[in-house]
């Protein structure tokens, strides 16, 4: 019943969230500066044509009835037609951008998560002696880097000191990332790198509230081995709050990926969300923002009802509180 | 003869270091405890009866450092590898925390919590375990012991959790137990019944027990002997009627006859305080650690003292001081003249409050129809457990809740609306003081910013020289120089921020005064200090106080009436001395039945309350106590709600029994 | 003041940290008057020199610009609008924060959602989207844009700080002497609410540079002919394999300035949880 219930007002305020940004983008959109049609015909069209194309377009008609009409087509699965690329469905080349950067993020994932939660328990449980500041001022240093500064250090250190790699991540006209998993490397490290200082040091601050907290202390002078009650007792409690901010962050990894994307030159929906924005494209700007939003939007969704799931104080309602 | 030591502590040191300087927090302790026995340590806060317990564990925090020996049946646990330490923690000796909630894990099973302990010391198997786990909640009286075992802390009571708690160190039969404040955090119907239950497991599996407490009270209830600890050292131990009865170091005398107890009433006596308060202790300190604070200090004092025999098993640091004196509590006492007290106008009428929390299907009653009166120039005292609904009164009176339904009849007005409805006059009628003096005061402002603000708020005193003689003036009936003026609060003891927040209030002179456990978060040597202030101030300025607080020998010495609630309703009301004498609310008499007593040869009558108070969300159509009244008649107590019987003009109680059943003669 | 010399005392990096971050706005303040190059001045002779050359300390780029010159003027833009965002998206967090955590029930759940959804979109994807709608960005704009981005964070920051003070019974106390809520908010409970806010700016500051550097080398920070170090970065990311330097040195100062600003942060907020 109480999940149930969660459940529900959660899915209700995705939803929400959803529609309010969609109309945020659009709104967005709509006060950039410059006529949409001239955009499209170029500096040389007549007045005539150029009314002829905003009938056609739509553009005369009230923000709402063309913000339903946008939104239905939305909802339908069809993104519309590039303003840059003329006559090309945008279906047509986003998912492929799309599939290029959930498999960058991924990596990535594969990468800091076992690392900075590993990393973090570590500083937690040996807070205030050498390994502890080793991590955490590693930490900090690259949680303070954006991603392209580490993406440059990087660059310089594995591709030009020591040509291991490749400085840019094109995949080559005709072939598929498939066959160019190499490039994949630098750039997920180099979000690695970001989200390894930011994760470690949230897990290694969880780790020590719960290694400070009382039933910590009671499980030690139970009489219970060190090992076993940092694992058996500590760890859960520890782990719950760092893989919600895990979970929270996908939407912040998917910002830092135009960085990453732009400077390894990656196709992915990053580098192309800002063409769209340095080309003015507009149906492309906004299906790149939604998604961004979108994906936001599920993994907190996901999050927070693994997090009811996992925690027993919400899963199992107390008899008297 | 002589029993053989379970534990002996050889010239125990332990410091603290801070970036700034280094504390002491123990030093030169020697204690033993032997086979069998139970001792009991008490001190008031800071006065290092945590850290011992935790030197004893081996398991100091990582600024603190320990020297000297801890021998447990001959071997020094100081000395002993991490590895070894396991074998002692919980099998040999076991730790029961204040706080049980926090000490158990919230995303485990108590069954897996208890389970490990057995399967970790005995190699026992998981079925093997979870046997002994089931009998060892028990050996606790827990009723619905297999289905304890699957269910998680967060789901159980206050008091279920400290029981499963000591269960959880039971399990191995250890040699010595530990106890460090287990029962402070709960009401004192659950403490009575879990000191029992301590000093029968006790017997059954002679165990020896170390008993932490700052209520000697409690200790008393539980301990053979007594080590009272003072700043660190332990300045006196004895048996628990020596100590009680032939007190030597001036610290137990001071500390014994500062408590309110049983038959000590401000219209006889009052209490003796001890002037300032514990400090923090550095490494330079020598001397007795009492000598700022002691009466009967000397020049000796900074150099000849150590814990000494004087009698048999009678050890003090201090055998000077009362050498030739008759060890006369009372005679130190002061009295103070009875005032004749004539009846006086009402100032508050409460009529049928009710104050709900929450939405619709979870409402919380926490006032459920309550109407009761003040007089003028009296003390109202307010007493329940946690949860009766005695601050939520205290909070509408003051107008810092607004109440659901109900009147509020203040000097003829209706004031039953909150705060920003009422008018400057009223505001400055009725003033509140709260239970943690430390928050009530703005750590951001001066001492004479915070006493001013009202000055300029309410009497519109916009002169600040004026303001600031008016200060002075205010500062100096609350016993505090013109040096406070300027200090911050974070500069101050609690006695005296609490001390501050009474001037804040009188300094606009009050005609109602709301104390929401006002000493509650002080210690014992301070709160005298602070209820004699507020005699005085009463006495003086002819305000009333509503007087709200858990203790009821508190409210029993403050209080000219006295008003007993039990969720959300009144169960009884009267003048003081009809109220703690029969004939009583059967509540009343099971609270005053699990007081514990100062004097530990008193002997009182026994009430045991089971369970905890019920779900305050459910509507009760009868009795609120029935479901653990000892004296509960049968269906009607459940179905009808009990009617109010006069005993006198002034005295009633609501329930359906005779008052010949009650107690009355 | 002791305290905190004391707390230096036993963090060398916290020391590093102040002196690095020194040194930049140094480097900003008068670090221009020192140079012996012009940020826009192109040595045609000497393209792509390498460091230590020709008296050009950190070698050129393409066009013959002294690096380490622009590199020094570039100091002086991205401090000033970090600093700005850090202060401006503080304040009006401030403001919102209070506002919704000191009168709760409503106003706090309709601000507490709002945030929420606008939380939904990463503040480098909303600043960058704003600003390339916008076009061309001014100083103003950037940090406008900035600090509307991060003002969902700061004002949950104030609002838990708030939060953390409402409860406690000096503000009970004020209630019911009749105080007006801005005396109680503003008056009462900002100043004790400080040591958290102080925290927040300094982290902030370092987000802020964070921010500022990426959208500059997303090309969307402030314009040429403003030196931009992040903007350096992208210029000559063509011509890293020949000259590293190009691209290597402003992402070295963008890193030394930004985790010397996270040393000092880190350092005021152990100083803060302390004196707590």
């Amino acid at each position: 019943m109480n999940l149930f219930k969660r459940f529900s007002q959660r899915l209700g305020f995705m939803i929400l969230t959803l529609v309010v940004m969609s109309f945020l983008i659009f709104l967005l959109v709509e006060i950039m500066p410059g006529d949409v049609a001239q955009t499209v015909l170029g500096q040389s069209a007549t007045p005539e044509s150029l009314a002829a194309l905003r009938e056609s377009m739509g553009l005369n008609d009230p923000l709402m009835v063309r913000y339903g009409h946008w939104a239905g087509k939305f909802i339908r699965g069809d993104l519309g037609e590039s303003l840059y690329m003329r006559g090309i469905q945008i279906n047509t080349i986003f998912w492929r951008k799309v599939g290029h950067s959930i498999i960058l993020a991924l990596t990535a994932l594969i990468f800091y998560v076992p690392l900075s939660l590993f990393f973090g328990v570590f500083a937690g449980v040996k807070a205030g002696k050498l390994p502890d500041s080793i991590i955490s001022f590693f930490g900090l240093a690259t949680m303070a880097l954006p991603e392209f500064v580490s993406g440059i250090i990087l660059i310089t250190l594995f591709a030009i000191k020591i040509p291991l790699l490749p400085i840019t991540s094109i995949i080559p006209i005709g072939e598929t990332l498939w066959e160019n998993l190499n490039i994949l490397i630098l750039p997920a490290l180099s979000i690695t790198l970001v989200m390894f200082g930011y994760v470690s040091r949230m897990q290694r601050s969880s780790m020590l509230t719960v290694m400070n907290s009382d039933y910590i202390r009671a499980a030690i002078l139970k009489g219970m081995p060190r090992g076993y009650v940092i694992f058996r007792h500590a760890l859960k409690n520890a782990l719950l709050p760092t893989i919600t901010i895990i979970g929270m962050n996908m939407g912040w990894l998917f910002g830092g990926l135009i960085v990453v994307e732009t400077l390894f030159g990656f196709p992915g929906l990053g580098s192309l969300t800002l063409s769209a924005i340095k080309t003015r494209d507009v149906p492309l700007l906004e299906a790149s923002v939604l998604f961004i939003t979108f994906i936001f939007v599920v993994s907190t969704f996901i999050t927070d009802m693994m997090y009811l799931f996992l925690n027993p104080r919400i899963r199992f309602k107390g008899s008297d509180s | 003869m002589k029993n053989k030591s379970i534990l002996e502590i050889k010239n125990l040191d332990v410091e603290y270091s801070t970036l700034t300087d280094k504390v002491v927090a123990l030093k030169d302790i020697n204690i033993t405890v032997e086979e069998g026995e139970s001792l009991g340590i008490i001190g008031e806060s800071g006065c290092g009866k945590s850290t011992l317990s935790y030197a004893i564990m081996d398991y100091l925090p990582s600024n603190g450092l320990s020297n000297g020996k801890i021998l447990f049946k001959g071997e020094n646990l100081l000395e002993k590898s991490p590895k070894e330490q396991t074998k002692y923690r919980g099998d040999r000796i076991a730790m029961v925390y204040q706080n049980p909630y926090s000490s158990l894990n919230p995303s485990l099973t108590i069954g897996f919590q208890l389970d490990e302990v057995t399967m970790f010391h005995r190699g026992f198997s998981r079925k093997e375990a979870r046997n002994a786990s089931i009998e060892a909640l028990k050996d606790l009286y827990l009723g619905d012991a297999a289905g304890i075992v699957r269910r998680y802390p967060h789901q159980i009571s206050g008091g279920m959790q400290q029981r499963i708690c000591i269960a959880m160190a039971l399990l191995c039969k250890p040699d010595l137990l530990i106890l460090d404040e287990p029962t402070t955090a709960l009401d004192v119907t659950t403490e009575v019944v879990i000191l029992d239950i301590i000093s029968e497991l006790k017997k059954k599996y002679n165990m020896s027990l170390i008993y932490i407490s700052h209520d000697i009270g409690v200790i008393n209830k539980v301990s053979d002997r007594i080590a009272v600890m003072y700043r660190g050292e332990v300045v006196e131990t004895g048996s628990q009627h020596t100590i009680y009865k032939h007190p030597e170091h001036p610290y137990t005398r001071a500390l014994i006859n500062c408590m309110p107890r049983s038959g000590i009433v401000k219209e006889e006596v009052r209490l003796n305080a001890i002037p300032g308060y514990v400090a923090k202790r550095s490494a330079a300190e020598t001397g007795c650690p009492f000598v700022s604070r002691c009466e009967k200090k000397t020049l000796i004092c900074q150099e000849n003292y150590g814990l000494k025999e004087s009698k048999a098993n009678h050890f003090s640091s201090c055998s000077r001081a009362y050498a030739e004196d008759v060890p006369d509590k009372e005679r130190t006492r002061l009295k103070i003249p009875l005032e004749n007290n004539v009846k006086e106008e009402n100032i508050l009428s409460i009529k049928d409050l009710y104050k709900y929390y929450g939405g619709p299907g979870k409402k919380v009653r926490a006032l459920d129809g309550v109407s009761v009166s003040l007089e003028r120039n009296s003390v109202l005292g307010v007493v329940g457990e946690s949860g009766c609904g005695k601050s939520t009164m205290g909070l509408t009176v003051s107008g810092l809740l607004k109440p659901t339904k109900g009147q509020l009849i203040f000097d003829g007005i209706d004031i039953a609306v909150s705060w920003r409805k009422r008018t400057p006059e009223i505001l400055k009628n009725i003033q509140l003081i709260f239970q943690n003096p430390g928050r009530s005061l703005n750590p951001s402002f001066t001492i004479e910013t915070i006493i001013g603000r009202p000055m300029k708020k309410l009497l519109g005193i916009k002169s600040k020289t004026e303001r600031r003689k008016m200060v002075i003036d205010i500062l100096k009936k609350v016993d505090l120089g013109e040096e406070y003026l300027s200090r911050k609060a974070s500069q101050l003891s609690g006695g005296e921020m609490q001390r501050v927040a009474l001037a804040r209030a009188f300094s606009i002179s009050p005609d109602l005064l709301v104390c929401d456990e006002p000493t509650s978060a002080l210690d014992v040597s301070v709160q005298a200090s602070v209820l004699n202030l507020l005699g005085e101030l009463q006495q003086e300025s002819k305000a009333s106080y509503i007087f709200i607080s858990h203790d009821l020998n508190v409210i029993n010495y403050i209080s000219d009436y006295i008003m007993v609630m039990y969720l959300g309703r009144i169960c009884e009301y009267g003048r003081k001395d009809e109220v703690v004498g029969p004939p009583y609310h059967p509540y009343t008499e099971a609270l005053i039945s699990a007081v514990p007593d100062v004097d530990p040869d008193s002997a009182k009558q026994q009430i045991r309350l089971e369970g905890s108070p019920p779900n305050p969300t459910k509507k009760i159509k009868g009795c609120p106590f029935e479901g653990r009244c000892h004296k509960k008649i049968g269906k009607i107590c459940e179905t009808t709600a009990p009617p109010k019987v006069y005993f006198s003009d002034d005295h009633f109680v609501f329930c359906h029994l005779s008052p010949g059943k009650l107690g009355a003669k | 003041m002791k305290t905190i010399l004391l707390h230096l005392k036993n963090n060398p990096l916290a020391i590093l940290g102040i002196m690095i971050l020194f040194l930049w706005i140094f480097a900003a303040l008068f670090g221009p008057a020192l140079l012996s190059y012009n940020y826009t001045e192109m040595d045609m002779e000497h393209q792509m020199t390498t460091p230590g050359e020709y008296g050009h300390l950190l070698g050129t780029d393409a066009l013959g610009r002294d690096v380490f010159a622009r590199i020094i003027y570039g100091s002086r833009s991205i401090l000033t609008v970090a600093l700005m965002t850090s202060l401006v998206s503080s304040i009006v967090g401030i403001l919102i924060g209070f506002t919704a955590g000191y009168f709760g029930s409503l106003v706090d759940t309709f601000f507490l959602r709002a945030m929420d959804i606008l939380m939904a979109i990463p503040p480098l994807v909303l600043s960058m989207v704003v600003l390339g709608i916008l076009g061309d960005s001014s100083f103003l704009s950037l940090t406008l844009i900035v600090s509307i981005a991060f003002t969902p964070a700061t004002a949950r920051v104030a609002r838990g700080a708030l939060l953390s003070c409402k409860g406690s019974e000096y503000v009970d106390a004020a209630r019911i002497r009749g105080e007006s809520h801005f005396i109680i908010m503003f008056v009462e409970i900002l100043p004790n609410t400080i040591g958290p806010i102080i925290v927040e700016i300094t982290a902030r500051f370092a987000y802020s540079i964070m921010m500022i550097a990426s959208l500059g080398f997303l090309g969307v920070g402030l314009q040429p002919p403003t030196p931009d170090w992040g903007m350096m970065v992208i210029e000559n990311k063509s011509i890293i394999r020949a000259a590293s330097w190009t691209v290597l040195y402003p992402s070295l100062a963008i890193a030394s300035l930004v985790i010397a600003v996270s040393l000092f942060s880190d350092f005021v907020s152990k100083v803060m949880i302390h004196e707590k």
